[in-house]
């Protein structure tokens, strides 16, 4: 503590640790070949990503194309008696027109980026009163049911969160099998990128809970309430 | 080592020759002083199972209570007399064997011994010997000699304490419930929380008496509600906890060490 | 520094035995998360567990052998990130670094998540002490903070509260009354604390890992106000313990799926948000600082321990509170200081000073069942033991801390029990005193210490008259010693 306190140059580690061991090349191939199997199994995860992440309690919408998944979009905030949403700026609204479909019922969709000219402190604020946010996601994990989201330019991390309702849409090229997977991927990104993991990074299993009176689970804390994933399958892989 | 015969006389008599092991029996002080009659027992189930016991005459306290009191230095004291005693008629014959009727008293000679000679690894390689050579009675008999049919008699509902060093420093978990189940006119029982302690914890007991009652209130509560009329386990010291307080409040059911099941022909 | 109770371990308990309300919470709260962690652990194979278990002992091992290394290692990425790295070397330390910061950045009203380790500092004390408001956004700790209580569990810190304890505690304090539902009461935590969540200046998180190689500080909850409290405030300062840092981003996968299964039986908790650094400049949310305090406050005196250096693989998921059957009788405030349960008997003592904490490595059965669970494999009643060697035997830090009584029947108990004659002797006199109080071979009463104590519930075995030696050499040692046929009778031919 001291030493590293002081930034002097450690001793060597007592026994070699493997993956701190390894060379770029060697992620790259590991990278590389889990990524080949989530290729392969792709049908598969995907219908065990909407398995797992109904039993996280996400509602899940399986929708074949673009216009089944915006109904189902347009019902939740309907459902939800929301005049104002947010979404993040992600591509996936580049196929998928959320502000049109909800402008349609009268729901008023901000984009959650200074690129649109609001500062940080107005970002917030939209955040505060919407009643759903609308995100796509970078990652989704079949084996915990969750999708993994990474807060940049574009995408808020109050979109995801401070709306009572949740929607995250996420298509079949993000779906990973394991937490391995994931985290191999990450690491791969970091050394690949100049050793820059991005400020952070959400995993997001279900609606926020808690347990704290009496170890009753309560849905709904401080997080979204209602969360839903819209599984848009325009490959058509499951 | 173990023949997996469940006649042991089979074993016994393989191939025309007459294989005897030999049991080293420490009965431990509890037994010895306060409940005689598992000694007792445990010397004629191993008898009538073809084993040869002794019972060395210099044994005492394994130094178990002041061990986990703190008292290392005493401790060490009674495992050297234990090293001393046992030690050379370990190595007079071989498959001769130090049989336990108790799980905590095991769990000291082969999990603790050898930590208490850290800085005399003479003293520590004989702990470790002598460890290796120490079974708690049920499991000397599953393990060793390889039966679970041992023929005993108990007519009634019997419940089954797992005592925790058994359970947890020797992993010792099946083996007399394998030997409890071939009891003849046995009805082995659930119990609710089965595996939790029942209090006793040695000195434990004594020095926190308000928290081992509590514990001791739960398990006599979820021993109850099982129906059983007998309470069996391997380790007298946990027996002597909850049948103290079984007597205390009234009740019917009897405490018995696994031994005496075993070696009863009465029913 | 969170005030030391620790010495207040007996009458604390036995206050806490005593008290129905609190054994009916206990019973529940105990008995909840353990099902639900086995069910969790079932469903994921338990040869998968053993697996995961081994692995995260392995990996903590290691990095606690190498702490040094990897310490540095994550000030050095932690710092690249642009981050800034402050280590304390204690709970007074750390509480000036965090009153500093808040000051010079002019933070009024600081939010904090959950965090054990500002439980150990009384950060909130310190903090309020200098005028600013700390406000604990978790509903447990927001509820104990209410209370003006602290962390009863490590997990479930209000889970001694019912629903009417919490129900008038905001009629009270925050002047919401007449809330009876317990999902009216977290409605109401969610719509009070939003403001200041959404407001604040300064975020304060634990972390429940720190990945050395890529400088990131990952924490798991489940209600949502850990990622407020990382996401919205200028300034996000993260607090741990030096321990919880992991070599890879890797690593993370085994202890994931550990950590909430073991803590509430989850598969995953509801988030997990990692944390690598401050906002980049384009980005729309997120702090503009990140500190990252690093507290010492006596783990290097675990580390330095060779015995007891494998209790900072803790990762604080609270099942071995949940299977002690001490716990799950005493509480988790009868404890006296931060950690209770078997993993609290066995840091506590070092953290606080073993003199100061004298009691609490003899609060338990030495049933194991804690090392059972532990996701870690955490020896824990080895560790009691060597605790309580050291303070009956004394150690490098000072002499025994047995009173005259203890060093006695230590002593006492090895002269009787040298040898068979001591103990014929220490018989005899038994037999002729138990005369007074033994019927039919039971003793209902004891006026002795210690055994008064036994006899308050049970009744005492009376010394038979004879002793198993005395039965060998009358009949034992002369019977056969030959299988008997009667043995075998009844057994089917």
């Amino acid at each position: 503590m001291v030493q590293a306190s002081l930034g002097k140059s450690s001793r060597a580690l007592t026994e070699p640790y493997g993956p701190l061991d390894e060379d770029l090349d060697s992620i790259r191939e590991r990278a590389a070949a889990a990524m080949e199997r989530v290729q392969r199994e792709r049908a598969e995860l995907w219908e065990r990503l909407g398995d797992t992440a109904t039993k996280r309690g996400w509602n899940v919408c399986r929708a074949a194309g673009v216009e089944e998944g915006l109904e189902y979009v347009c019902n939740v905030a309907s459902a939800a008696e929301a005049p104002r949403a947010v979404r993040s700026d992600q591509d996936v609204f580049d196929s998928m027109p959320v502000d049109a479909a909800l402008g349609a019922q009268g729901v008023e969709t901000a984009v959650m980026s200074q690129d649109g000219g609001s500062s940080r402190a107005e970002l917030k604020n939209m955040a505060a009163m919407a009643g759903v946010g609308i995100t796509g996601v970078d990652y989704a994990v079949a084996e915990t049911g969750s999708v993994v989201v990474l807060p940049r330019a574009g995408v808020a991390r109050l979109a995801s969160l401070a709306p009572p309702v949740h929607i995250a849409i996420v298509r079949p090229h993000e779906v990973l099998a394991t937490l391995d997977d994931l985290f191999l991927f990450r690491r791969l990104a970091y050394y690949e990128g100049d050793r820059n993991m991005g400020s952070y990074l959400n995993f997001i299993t279900g609606p926020s809970r808690t347990a704290d009176i009496e170890q009753k689970i309560v849905i709904g804390v401080h997080g979204p309430k209602e969360v839903h994933l819209v599984m848009l399958d325009e490959e058509k892989v499951g | 080592m173990a023949s997996q015969s469940t006649d042991p006389k089979e074993r016994i008599d393989n191939g025309g020759e007459h294989v005897s092991p030999r049991a080293l029996l420490y009965v431990t002080c509890l037994v010895d002083q306060l409940y005689p009659e598992v000694g007792v027992s445990c010397v004629r189930l191993l008898r009538r199972l073809g084993v040869e016991v002794e019972f060395p005459k210099d044994q005492t306290c394994c130094g178990q209570a002041v061990f986990n009191s703190g008292f290392t230095n005493d401790a060490r004291h009674l495992a050297r007399r234990v090293l001393d005693t046992f030690g050379p008629l370990l190595e007079e014959k071989d498959d001769t064997y130090i049989v336990v009727p108790s799980g905590s008293c095991t769990s000291m000679m082969r999990v603790f011994y050898p930590s208490l000679f850290e800085d005399d690894p003479d003293l520590q390689h004989r702990a470790t010997e002598l460890g290796s050579r120490v079974y708690e009675l049920s499991e000397f008999l599953v393990k060793v000699l390889g039966v679970t049919d041992v023929g005993g008699k108990h007519a009634g509902k019997v419940a089954y304490h797992p005592s925790c060093h058994l359970l947890r420093e020797l992993e010792v978990e099946d083996e007399p419930v394998k030997l409890l189940r071939q009891v003849e006119g046995i009805d082995l029982v659930e119990v609710e929380q089965a595996r939790t302690c029942c209090g006793f914890g040695g000195t434990f007991s004594v020095k926190y008496p308000h928290i081992s009652e509590g514990m001791l209130a739960d398990k006599l509560e979820n021993l109850k509600a099982s129906g059983a009329s007998t309470l069996v386990g391997c380790d007298v010291s946990c027996l002597m906890h909850m049948e103290g307080a079984l007597r205390r409040r009234g009740s019917s059911m009897s405490a018995l060490h696994l031994a005496q099941v075993l070696e009863s022909s009465e029913g | 520094m969170a005030e030391v109770k620790t010495k207040e371990f007996v009458p604390a308990s036995r206050r806490a035995v005593d008290n129905p309300q609190l054994q009916a919470a206990l019973k529940r709260a105990g008995g909840g998360f353990d099902s639900a962690r086995m069910e969790a652990i079932e469903e994921l194979g338990e040869e998968r567990w053993q697996e995961l278990r081994e692995r995260a002992r392995r990996i903590k091992e290691h990095t606690l052998e190498n702490l040094d290394y990897y310490l540095e290692l994550l000030y050095n990425r932690v710092t690249a990130n642009g981050g800034q790295v402050h280590f304390a070397a204690d709970a007074q330390e750390a509480n000036e670094i965090i009153s500093e910061l808040a000051l010079s950045r002019g933070a009024k009203t600081v939010t904090k998540s959950k965090s054990m380790v500002s439980e150990e500092m009384g950060l909130n004390h310190s903090l309020e002490a200098l005028g600013i408001r700390s406000v604990e956004t978790d509903l447990g700790e927001y509820i104990i903070q209410l209370a003006g209580e602290t962390p009863f569990h490590i997990v479930g810190p209000a889970i001694h509260k019912t629903k009417e304890d919490v129900s008038e505690l905001f009629a009270d304090k925050i002047d919401r009354p007449g809330l009876v539902e317990i999902e009216d009461l977290a409605e109401t935590a969610r719509e009070v604390l939003r403001n200041d969540l959404l407001q604040a200046d300064m975020g304060i998180s634990g972390a429940n890992f720190l990945v050395a190689e890529t400088g990131t500080l990952v924490i798991v909850t489940n209600e949502g106000n850990g990622r407020f409290c990382t996401s919205s405030p200028r300034i996000h300062v993260a607090l741990t313990g030096m321990e919880k840092v992991v070599p890879s981003l890797e690593d993370l996968a085994v202890f994931l799926r550990l950590l909430p299964r073991a803590a509430t039986g989850q598969r995953l908790t509801s988030y997990v948000s990692m944390v690598s650094g401050p906002r980049a400049p384009m980005e729309e949310d997120g702090p503009e600082e990140f500190h990252l305090v690093i507290v010492n406050n006596g783990r290097s005196r675990l580390l330095q321990d060779e015995k007891l250096r494998g209790a900072l693989s803790c990762i604080r998921c609270g099942a071995c509170l949940n299977i002690c059957p001490v716990y799950r009788k005493v509480g988790g405030h009868a404890y006296g200081w931060v950690y209770p349960g078997p993993i609290g008997a066995v840091i506590d003592p070092v953290l606080v000073g073993l003199d100061k904490a004298k009691d609490l490595p003899f609060a338990s059965s030495l049933c194991g069942a804690c090392r059972e669970v532990c996701p870690v494999k955490i020896n824990l009643p080895h560790m009691l033991l060597t605790l309580r060697s050291r303070l009956m035997e004394g150690d490098e830090e000072g002499g025994s801390k047995a009173t005259l009584m203890d060093s006695a029947m230590g002593r006492g108990y090895r002269t009787l029990m040298s040898s068979p004659a001591m103990m014929s002797l220490a018989r005899k006199v038994g037999r002729v005193t138990q005369v007074a109080v033994a019927r039919k071979g039971w003793i209902r009463k004891i006026p002795l210490p210690p055994f008064d104590r036994w006899t308050r519930a049970r009744d005492m075995r009376a010394i038979p008259k004879e002793s198993f030696r005395d039965i060998w050499d009358k009949e034992l040692s002369k019977e056969n010693a030959q299988p008997s046929q009667k043995g075998r009778k009844g057994e089917k031919p």
